[in-house]
């Protein structure tokens, strides 16, 4: 590199990352004071500090836990070899461990709830948005029922979502329990219709050019759509599906509160129904967690939405 | 050959079967269970029969999950994701009658007696203080009777203010014992009707539902101005200085059961082997936790951890070493403020129910008068005092239980005159007498 | 009876009050083999004769007919090039070639399908580039690629459509050559669209005007007898086409002088965007 490449390099990263860093310095200045500062009744708003210690603390809970799991299958792999070696016929079982679900295994069924909602909505969401795009009728049919229901919020289809899944889902499996269920449904019924009306739009405003391509080429209609209409409407869609996952992301916590999912959100409801004073920290160590996944989500699917647009140009 | 070997297949098959079986005490129909509480200090019996072993000395693998609240507590229980649950007393009956959503729940334990307390705000409690005597040491006479706050209703009356306060569910042990204590002084707290489900007709004051965690704030805020729940809500108020706990249903309903452990008549049916493990394991932990003031200390360093009640130590501890604290000045010891075991404290006697059925019919819930058998009968489905009975005689047999601990009774517990706080006797037997007695309520 | 046949064709666009006839009584014969061109002011309705002849849409009135059958839907017996290319983004120069060619002859192998792409793509002079995304070629050699992909189709006939409207003069010069080149091998029947005298006059067999709008319609046809092959090179001294490309000029110039309040009369037609957005 060149001395001025270089010094336009430093330059680059002392503007994209030292703004935002001393940014964020500022905000935990700010917040350090005030914390200190307001003392409720109701207690004390914790500070950086007391919300570091208890990331710390949550990742010792989680290692204790790991290693008492561990433990437990050791002995009951000792116990169960021993009846084993005394009487070969006996009945063994092996029994999952009954702890408690820690901070990271919480984090990672939040994150599976989010991703199986997700995907339901998105199947259900593009094809759909498909369809409007293409036929009039159908979008001029089907956009009063999504203009009612997108401002529905997740608390509101909980009572009803429960009561049908528990109906319909009468005796849970083990490796799908109907919390589970209930919490992906909520959040596919909130999070599907960015995707459906992103994806009407792009299709729907798809160049005249290339669905005339496809005419003169007389393709049929699933040609048409899979060769023409979906990668054309690819940014679109994908925009969509960001937003989708954005929205999935803040109903999912809100859900999981009251269907008790075992994820971030019943830890927040958990940890407000403990009251101790360690509560209010923890909780804010929730809200870091969410809101970092939460950009995380999000870069990670601006990526595919880049990676999708490569496709298309600006007209000429 | 093939006669010779008969013989000798069947003793094998024998012999294997019952070395299996002799390793199980009893071959259970379900041993890895999910039960559900609520974070309140009395749900120790379930995390003490969990953390001491119990329940995996029976055979069990227990998952103990915290609930939301009430509500989603007992939707889960009668759904089926939970195997079974701690439970406010009241509710088993409410869902067996069809009060709330119908279904058939059973309460084969008691899990504690006594607990529910009731606080007021620093403003009310000012006010009531000039009410009550005072005794040599210059603290107030306990118990306080809903007399002393009575004034201070009149006046928000008179200001045109309505007097609100917070119980935790509408068919559950806050809201009728709040209703006693109000009644017992002569406040009248309002009525259920067919067009009000609130509760509110004809009251002094209006009561409503709040989730124990919102207590602290609402009383802070003014929104009521006091509330009844179960500790540790109250040492939480009295610590932070939000509010003053005035009493608790130890002073005006002495004896009587305040959770219960409840699941469903299916799941009973289907699993009576494990129901009584179950209930085995309870017994045991229960008798543990009044054995010694060490053994509750113990308990409250447990329950405080996050997965569980998540109080700090030294608010749960309070309460369940036997102190309470009425404001942070005020801390006097009171050894029965929760019972979980001794005077036969976990027993489900039939009268217990049938005294819950009796407020629920006097505040309106009812809607009809109902016979005497009516009630009986109900009670004698869902408190089960059989199963607790055959569980704590294995227990007896193999030692692990006194024969003192099992109480000689035929299910029904008079309640004397002076356990309660107006000074009405109860006997389960004559419900509809009982309910006469009083001046506040249907009959 | 002539290749392709347009009898009586009026299109109008709008309702009620708003409805404006674009073209009136459009009367054309092509002949197979023919190379004709569509000369008129822009705006006056040369897409729509276009689109009319593709069967992209159908005429109020009249009929158009290819080989004595009535054209009632586009299909590959037209090929079409559009001013804009309207090539696929999301596709190589190839791959949308490949599109074409794998829809239309499913039937052939693989290896002959690649060397018929290949083939065009060699026409054009672009097989160096097949492998890059419209995006990354200039303005002219999309349009190679657009005349490629058009000719791939085997159709029984080509419609240009201001093909080279939206490049720069020196490009347009040079593209000009090529489809002269590239015509005069296989010899398709073509319609070509534009607004370049010099264009016609260099591409086609014969001329046709298109009258200003409202209510276009064909004007006298103006043969081109100069023999092929055509250079720029050599019009600069030819009275054939100095006579011929003043006759046009002045028929077009007709129009503005004679008829000051025709060029009042003027309305745009006023077509309204559909709306796309959700509401």
């Amino acid at each position: 590199m060149t001395k001025t490449n270089s010094e336009e390099w430093i330059r680059q990263v002392l503007f994209k990352g030292g703004i935002p860093l001393l940014t964020f310095g500022i905000f935990l200045l700010i917040w350090s004071r005030a914390s200190a500062g307001i003392q409720t009744n109701l207690g004390q708003v914790p500070g950086p500090g007391q919300v570091v210690e208890q990331v710390k603390s949550l990742a010792y809970e989680h290692m204790n836990e790991r290693q008492k799991a561990v433990e437990f299958y050791k002995t009951q792999k000792e116990r169960n070899a021993k009846k084993l070696s005394e009487d070969p016929s006996a009945q063994v079982k092996v029994r999952k461990y009954t702890g408690k679900p820690t901070y990271l295994d919480q984090i990672g069924t939040s994150l599976r709830t989010v991703f199986t909602g997700f995907l339901i909505a998105s199947v259900v969401a593009v094809p759909l948005g498909i369809l409007c795009g293409l036929n009039r009728t159908v979008m001029t049919a089907l956009n009063p029922l999504i203009q009612i229901f997108k401002p529905v919020s997740p608390v509101a289809w909980l009572p009803i979502v429960t009561m049908v899944v528990s109906a319909v889902y009468a005796v849970p499996k083990d490796w799908l329990p109907k919390s589970y269920v209930i919490s992906s449904i909520t959040v596919s019924l909130c999070c599907l219709w960015p995707s459906l009306i992103n994806t009407s739009i792009g299709v729907s405003s798809l160049d005249k050019d290339y669905i005339n391509v496809g005419r003169v080429l007389k393709l049929g209609f699933f040609a048409k759509v899979f060769k023409i209409v979906l990668p054309a409407s690819m940014p679109y869609v994908f925009a969509g599906l960001r937003i989708s996952l954005g929205v999935g992301w803040i109903v999912l916590i809100a859900s999981e509160m009251l269907a008790q999912n075992p994820g971030l959100g019943k830890f927040i409801w958990d940890e407000f129904q403990n009251g101790s004073s360690q509560s209010l920290a923890r909780i804010m160590v929730a809200v870091f967690t969410i809101g970092l996944i939460g950009f995380a989500l999000d870069r990670v699917m601006l990526f595919f939405q880049k990676l999708a647009s490569f496709g298309t140009e600006q007209r000429a | 050959m093939l006669k010779i070997k008969w013989p000798i297949f069947i003793f094998l098959l024998g012999f294997a079967g019952s070395l299996a079986s002799a390793s199980l005490a009893a071959e259970l129909e379900k041993d890895e269970l999910t039960l559900g509480f609520i974070k309140l200090t009395d749900c120790a019996p379930l995390v003490i029969a969990k953390e001491k072993g119990f329940f995996e000395e029976e055979g069990l693998f227990v998952k103990l999950e915290p609930q939301a609240n009430w509500k989603t507590l007992m939707d889960r229980i009668i759904d089926g994701e939970l195997d079974g649950s701690h439970m406010l007393a009241p509710a088993p009956l409410g869902h067996t009658a069809g009060l709330l959503t119908k279904a058939n729940i059973i309460a084969p334990y008691v899990m504690s007696e006594n607990g529910a307390g009731i606080s007021v705000s620093k403003e009310v409690w000012e006010k009531m203080k000039p009410n009550i005597p005072l005794q040599a040491d210059g603290k107030p006479v306990h118990p306080i009777g809903a007399e002393k706050m009575k004034p201070v209703v009149e006046d928000f009356k008179n200001q045109g203010k309505s007097f609100k306060m917070a119980m935790t569910y509408p068919v559950g042990v806050h809201n009728y014992s709040l209703r006693y204590w109000l009644a017992a002084g002569g406040i009248h707290p309002g009525f259920y009707t067919a067009t009000d489900t609130n509760g509110f007709t004809d009251g002094d004051v209006q009561l409503s539902v709040t989730p124990p965690p919102q207590m602290p704030a609402v009383l802070q805020a003014g929104t009521v101005q006091g509330v009844c729940v179960n500790d540790p809500w109250h040492t939480q108020i009295s610590v932070r200085g939000i509010g003053v706990p005035v009493t608790s249903s130890y002073f005006y309903h002495r004896g009587l059961p305040d959770k219960v452990f409840g699941v469903t008549a299916e799941w009973a049916d289907k699993h009576p082997k494990t129901l009584n493990a179950v209930v085995r394991s309870l017994i045991r932990a229960g008798k543990w936790l009044d054995e010694s003031v060490a053994n509750r200390d113990e308990a409250a360093r447990i329950l405080s951890k996050p997965e569980y009640v998540g109080a700090d130590t030294k608010i749960i501890s309070r309460m369940l070493t036997g102190k309470f604290g009425y404001g942070e000045d005020d801390i006097r010891d009171e050894p029965d403020w929760d019972v979980f075991f001794r005077g036969y404290a976990s027993y489900p006697y039939y009268s217990g129910g049938v005294w819950w059925l009796t407020q629920i019919r006097r505040w309106g819930q009812i809607a009809e008068n109902k016979p005497d058998e009516w009630y009986i009968d109900l009670v004698k489905k869902v408190y089960r005092p059989d199963i607790w009975t055959a569980a704590a005689k294995e227990l007896v047999a193999e030692g692990k239980l006194a024969e003192s601990d099992i109480p000689q009774t035929d299910g029904f517990k008079e309640i004397p005159a002076e356990n309660f706080i107006d000074g009405i006797a109860f006997n389960g037997k004559k419900p509809n007498e009982y309910l006469q007695k009083f001046a506040i309520g249907k009959k | 009876m002539a290749f392709l046949e347009l009898e009586d064709v009026s299109k109008s666009y709008g309702q009620g009050r708003d409805r404006i006839e674009v073209l009136h009584g459009i009367d054309l014969e092509v002949e197979e083999g023919e190379f004709v061109a569509v000369l008129g002011f822009s705006g006056t309705g040369k897409t729509t004769l276009v689109s009319l002849i593709g069967g992209l849409i159908r005429p109020d009135r009249g009929s158009v007919r290819l080989n004595g059958k009535e054209v009632l839907n586009p299909g590959p017996h037209c090929g079409f090039v559009f001013q804009n290319y309207s090539l696929l983004p999301w596709l190589s120069a190839r791959k949308n070639i490949d599109l074409v060619v794998d829809h239309l002859f499913k039937d052939w192998t693989k290896s002959k399908r690649r060397d018929h792409v290949d083939r065009y793509l060699e026409m054009v002079h672009l097989s160096a580039a097949a492998e890059k995304k419209p995006r990354e070629l200039s303005g002219g050699m999309r349009q190679r690629v657009s005349v490629a992909r058009a000719l791939a189709m085997n159709p029984q006939m080509l419609l240009l459509d201001e093909p080279l409207g939206a490049l720069d003069a020196i490009t347009r010069a040079s593209l000009q050559a090529e489809i002269s080149k590239i015509w005069s091998r296989d010899r398709k029947t073509v319609v070509l669209v534009t607004n370049d005298i010099d264009e016609a006059i260099l591409l086609a067999d014969r001329i046709v005007p298109l009258t200003p709008g409202p209510r276009a319609t064909l004007g006298p046809i103006f043969t081109v007898s100069l023999p092929r092959p055509r250079t720029r090179a050599e019009f600069n001294e030819d009275p054939v086409y100095k006579r011929l490309r003043n006759d046009i000029t002045k028929y077009f110039l007709s129009f503005r002088h004679g008829t000051r309040d025709t060029e009042a009369d003027i309305r745009l037609p006023n077509i309204r965007p559909l709306e796309m957005a959700v509401r």
